[in-house]
């Protein structure tokens, strides 16, 4: 899932620019788009927003809704910062809990 | 094609003006699930998300309400129309969901004190789930 980084991260020397040394220029570290399983959301409909969101096939978007289900959580995309908090968005636009992380 | 009738298309509007309202005054605790964080352990980062998006996350919610009362008389409705729909649906599930504490243990209780709330949950997951498989034939 994962490319391995080709750069060094930046030790956070200043928490207080941290924000500003911890971007995609200081690091490659991909940041991964996860989705959380609850219990008010449909299965059909999970599967269907993946279909819709990210163009994956009907069986892809099935098994990382199964995934969600039956281990809690699924990452679903990765990228950039920007692109994973894009995705974030459009998939709490849909009413999924989803969250980004940095991948380690 | 929407296959309700008349008191199913009336309670669903119903629905969806009382959650216009929810939406608009924005203050009940209940919607939290509508508005997930974004950033887990980054509070800072969260916080900046939240700035940059509540408001294009209420406003799509209610522009979905809006296209879903203008067409809730419809015999048929059209892609955008079905799509809203089922913002709306699985938004007012999120809500009920969340305030009845819901769980994937619960089983249902006819005796209950909120079993006609369960109810209405599963009524609009039976409706979510009719827009659902229409919507895959279309993608």
């Amino acid at each position: 899932m994962s490319p391995v980084p080709t750069e060094v991260e930046q030790p956070d020397i200043d928490q207080k620019h941290s924000q500003d040394q911890d971007t995609d220029t200081t690091t490659n570290r991909p940041w991964i788009v996860l989705v959380w399983n609850d219990p008010i959301n449909l299965m059909s409909y999970v599967s269907y927003v993946f279909q819709k969101l990210f163009g994956y096939s009907q069986e892809k978007s099935d098994r990382l809704m199964l995934d969600v289900h039956q281990k809690g959580r699924a990452v679903v995309s990765s990228g950039n910062r920007e692109k994973a908090e894009m995705d974030v968005f459009r998939l709490h636009e849909h009413g999924l809990w989803a969250t980004l992380q940095q991948d380690d | 094609m929407v296959l309700l009738g008349e008191e199913e298309r009336a309670l669903l509007v119903d629905l969806a003006e009382q959650f216009r309202t929810v939406l608009t005054l924005d203050e009940d605790p209940d919607l939290r699930r509508l508005y997930p964080a974004a950033y887990a352990n980054d509070a800072e980062r969260d916080a900046d998300y939240a700035n940059l998006v509540h408001d294009d996350l209420v406003r799509t919610r209610i522009d979905a309400v809006e296209a879903l009362i203008a067409s809730s008389a419809a015999a048929y409705i059209d892609d955008e129309q079905l799509i809203a729909w089922m913002h709306v649906l699985n938004g007012l599930r999120l809500l009920l969901g969340t305030r009845l504490d819901v769980s994937e243990e619960d089983g249902f209780n006819p005796e209950a004190p909120d079993a006609p709330s369960r109810a209405l949950l599963a009524w609009l997951g039976f409706v979510l789930e009719e827009a659902v498989e229409s919507a895959m034939t279309g993608l």
